[in-house]
C-alpha cells in the first residue's frame, strides 16, 4: 500500500482534520504534528509587537523541495505512514497557523515526533518560502540563515 | 550568446524593482560570472550577492556551475519559511 504524502503552498485556511484524515491510515495510530503561527508579541531576543507576516514562496521550487523534505523523512524514519507538509502565504495576522508538519505512524514510540520536527526544521532549511514583518517601527523581510549544501 | 530567465524574491525583488527579467549572458558563463555581471549592471544588487542564494532550473546552484542556455534562475537570502 502506498503512503500518503500531501504538500502545499496555499492562501487558504489550513485544516488540521481534512489533513489528518488524509494521512490516517487503518493502520495508524499516532500522528505528531507541528503547527507554526504568526507571533504578536516577541519576548525572547529583542522584544517587539508584530502587526502581520507577509509570506511569499517560489511556488514551483518549493514544492519541489517539500517533496524532498518527505522523501528525507522517509528514509530516516521508514515507519512513517503518512506525511502532510503545508505552508500558508500572503498575509497573515498574530495567532493564524502558518504552517503544519504532520507524521503519522503505527505507534507514537516509533520516531514519530522525531520525523515532524525533522520536517519543519528541513523546511526552514531549504524550501523556498520568506516573510516580511510588517511591524509598528516599520517592515522588514526576515531572512534565514541556512546556506544548502551541493545536492540539496 | 544564451537567453535565461532571472527571477527575484524578497529583498532581491526589492533592489531589483523587478520580480523577473530576460538576460542575454555569455555561452559558459559560471554562477560567480553571473553574479559579477549583475554586481556591475545593476549596483543596487551589488551589496546582496555576498549572501544571495541562486538556483538553476530550482535547483541550488553555486559559483562554479555553468549556466545552461534556456535555464531558469532565481536568486533570493537565505529561506525564512515556518
Amino acid at each position: 500500500m502506498e503512503f500518503p504524502t500531501i504538500f502545499s503552498i496555499t492562501p487558504d485556511e489550513i485544516d488540521l482534520n481534512d489533513l489528518l484524515s488524509k494521512i490516517t491510515l487503518t493502520s495508524t495510530g499516532a500522528a505528531a504534528i507541528f503547527a507554526g503561527m504568526v507571533r504578536g508579541t516577541t519576548s525572547r531576543g529583542e522584544a517587539h509587537d508584530t502587526d502581520y507576516l507577509e509570506y511569499e514562496a517560489y511556488i514551483p521550487m518549493a514544492e519541489a523541495k517539500m517533496k524532498q523534505v518527505a522523501d528525507e523523512i522517509r528514509l530516516k524514519w521508514p515507519i512513517v505512514e503518512g506525511i502532510a507538509i503545508v505552508q500558508r502565504i500572503g498575509k497573515l495576522y498574530p495567532r493564524t497557523p502558518t504552517v503544519l508538519i504532520a507524521c503519522t505512524a503505527a505507534h507514537r514510540d516509533t520516531g514519530v515526533f522525531d520525523a515532524a520536527r525533522y520536517g519543519i526544521d528541513r523546511l526552514k532549511e531549504i524550501v523556498p518560502i520568506w516573510k516580511k514583518e510588517v511591524s509598528p517601527g516599520g517592515e522588514s523581510w526576515v531572512e534565514g540563515h541556512y546556506v544548502p549544501k551541493a545536492g540539496e | 550568446m544564451n537567453r535565461v530567465k532571472l527571477l527575484f524574491f524578497a529583498t532581491l525583488r526589492d533592489r531589483a524593482g523587478t520580480k523577473s527579467m530576460e538576460l542575454e549572458i555569455p555561452s559558459e558563463l559560471t554562477v560567480q560570472g553571473l553574479k559579477e555581471k549583475l554586481s556591475v549592471e545593476y549596483p543596487r544588487l551589488k551589496e546582496s550577492m555576498s549572501s544571495v542564494l541562486i538556483t538553476i532550473n530550482r535547483e541550488y546552484a553555486f559559483d562554479e556551475a555553468v549556466i545552461p542556455s534556456g535555464a531558469e534562475l532565481a536568486m533570493f537570502p537565505p529561506v525564512s519559511g515556518g
